[in-house]
């Protein structure tokens, strides 16, 4: 633990006079920081962490993740998370990585979902949750593969065209949909990059890059977050983690992303 | 030889057609679909749920893929927006500009997180999220235009303010569905917020304005 403190300690250090230096570049004045950052990346010490958590009799049941089918078979997890979210025969549902891990941990270890769902979304700051590291060392069983999403359930071709629906859906106080901040090439909110999300790339960065350590919080965050906390700043309601809702539009945005190689954890802000 | 062949063909061509059943759904399928999504994937107070219902501006304003606005949307977008703005009691479209300038640089105010709503005097004018201000600032968006030297470019006749404060309480009373907020005809600002944010951007002495 004191190792992760200190490496923040360093890290927060490097931003800060990465800052200073980058001031005068003229374009994107954060990029220095973010590369220096994005090479030594904290949240690869989540992934043994996850490792651990996957291999170990844990929940009432007190059993290991070993049985959770991912689509590639029980405990089968080399490419799995890139081939995600898809349908699922035993939930009748498509389902992205955090709902099917969900699934396995209410199905096989006894835990119970509202306490899991409680506590997915880790407070900043802390040693995170055991899904944000469970989806962490899922994904990172897929680095180095291609996003590989593929529509041919029903229900996948249904999620799929939900998504693009609640992409370009607008509502609540500030009349927002994803696509007002993310439809066009280099905007900012304040200094914050956003990405553009109708565009193949931007999509592919967006496929690839989740779970991510998430400098200002210092903890590893997971796409299930992203939305939430894109749909707070949105005015909405809270998100519900593992919705369908959430399925979809992960859907609509893995599908797009597809050829992207898998690199995780991603490094953001 | 020959029938096994046939056999085989037309096992092979109904196997065909069942996996061919599955497509892309219709527009009304996936909004049904989607809208059902919505109304489950968010827990929220009856109260704060009603943000997640569109009106029917918004309902227009979602089209997918950015496709383009009919004619008759457009005029409804605009007929909605000319009939929701409201102005302060006082009469007076244009407040003080330093309390204008502190809104523009407040992005806070009534947000949700657990359930419970962030509380605080008043919701910020949300501008600097999007909008270059004063000249010189480095913390600020680049989604809407920016807005340096906006009242310099364009006076403070009364026309310029009426436009102004129209353009800040229902942004789409002049381009339907631009991506900018309606912020007083949504209610996230009241009308002398938006009188205060008028004055921000016109007076002479404001920040904005200055070289």
């Amino acid at each position: 633990m004191s190792g992760i403190r200190s490496s923040i300690a360093a890290i927060a250090l490097a931003w800060v006079s990465a800052l200073a230096f980058a001031q005068g570049s003229a374009g994107d004045p954060l990029a220095v920081g973010r590369q220096m950052l994005a090479e030594d990346n904290p949240g690869e010490l989540w992934i043994d962490k996850g490792k651990q958590l996957f291999y170990a009799k844990r929940g009432p049941n007190s059993v290991s993740l070993e049985q959770c089918d991912f689509g590639m078979g029980p405990g089968k997890l080399e490419g799995a998370a890139a081939q995600l979210p898809r349908h699922f025969p035993d939930t009748g549902k498509v389902q992205d990585l955090e709902s099917r891990l969900l699934t396995c941990m209410v199905r096989l270890q006894g835990f119970k979902r509202e306490d899991l769902i409680k506590r997915a979304i880790s407070p900043g700051g802390s040693s995170g949750s055991d899904v944000e590291a469970l989806a962490l060392y899922i994904t990172s069983r897929s680095n180095g593969m291609k996003v590989n999403v593929s529509l041919s359930h029903q229900q996948e071709y249904d999620t799929y065209k939900a998504g693009e629906y609640l992409f370009f859906r607008r509502s609540g106080q500030t009349d927002f949909g994803c696509v007002q901040c993310h439809g066009e090439a280099n905007k900012r909110i304040r200094l914050q990059d956003l990405i553009h999300m109708t565009d193949k790339k931007g999509a592919q960065e967006v496929a690839s890059t989740w779970p991510a350590y998430r400098g200002a919080h210092y903890v590893v965050r997971t796409m299930q977050w992203r939305l939430a906390d894109c749909f707070w700043q949105m005015r909405l309601p809270d998100m519900a983690y593992g919705s369908d809702l959430s399925v979809a539009l992960t859907m609509y945005l893995n599908t797009q992303g597809n050829g992207a190689v898998i690199k995780v954890p991603g490094f953001k802000r | 030889m020959r029938k096994a062949w046939l056999t085989w063909t037309m096992l092979g061509a109904s196997a065909l057609i069942s996996v061919g059943c599955a497509t892309y759904p219709d527009q009304a399928t996936t909004r049904q679909i989607a809208e059902k999504m919505v109304s489950e994937g968010f827990t929220a107070s009856p109260e704060h749920a009603k943000r997640l219902v569109q009106d029917k501006s918004q309902q227009i304003c979602s089209k997918i893929g950015g496709a383009e606005l009919t004619q008759a949307e457009a005029d409804e977008v605009l007929k909605l927006a000319r009939a929701s703005i409201k102005y302060p009691a006082s009469g007076k479209l244009v407040g003080d500009w330093k309390a204008g300038d502190k809104l523009a640089h407040d992005g806070a105010g009534d947000r949700i997180s657990r359930g419970r709503l962030e509380k605080r005097k008043e919701n910020g004018g949300l501008c600097q999220n999007c909008h270059a201000l004063a000249a010189g600032e480095i913390n600020v968006g680049n989604v809407g235009p920016s807005l340096t030297g906006f009242g310099a470019q364009r006076g403070n006749s009364e026309a310029i303010v009426k436009y102004t404060y129209d353009k800040i309480y229902n942004a789409w009373h002049s381009v339907p569905c631009s991506n900018m907020p309606r912020l007083g005809a949504t209610g996230h600002l009241t009308p002398e917020q938006v009188a205060h944010m008028v004055a921000y951007l016109l007076a002479p002495q404001s920040p904005i304005n200055r070289k």
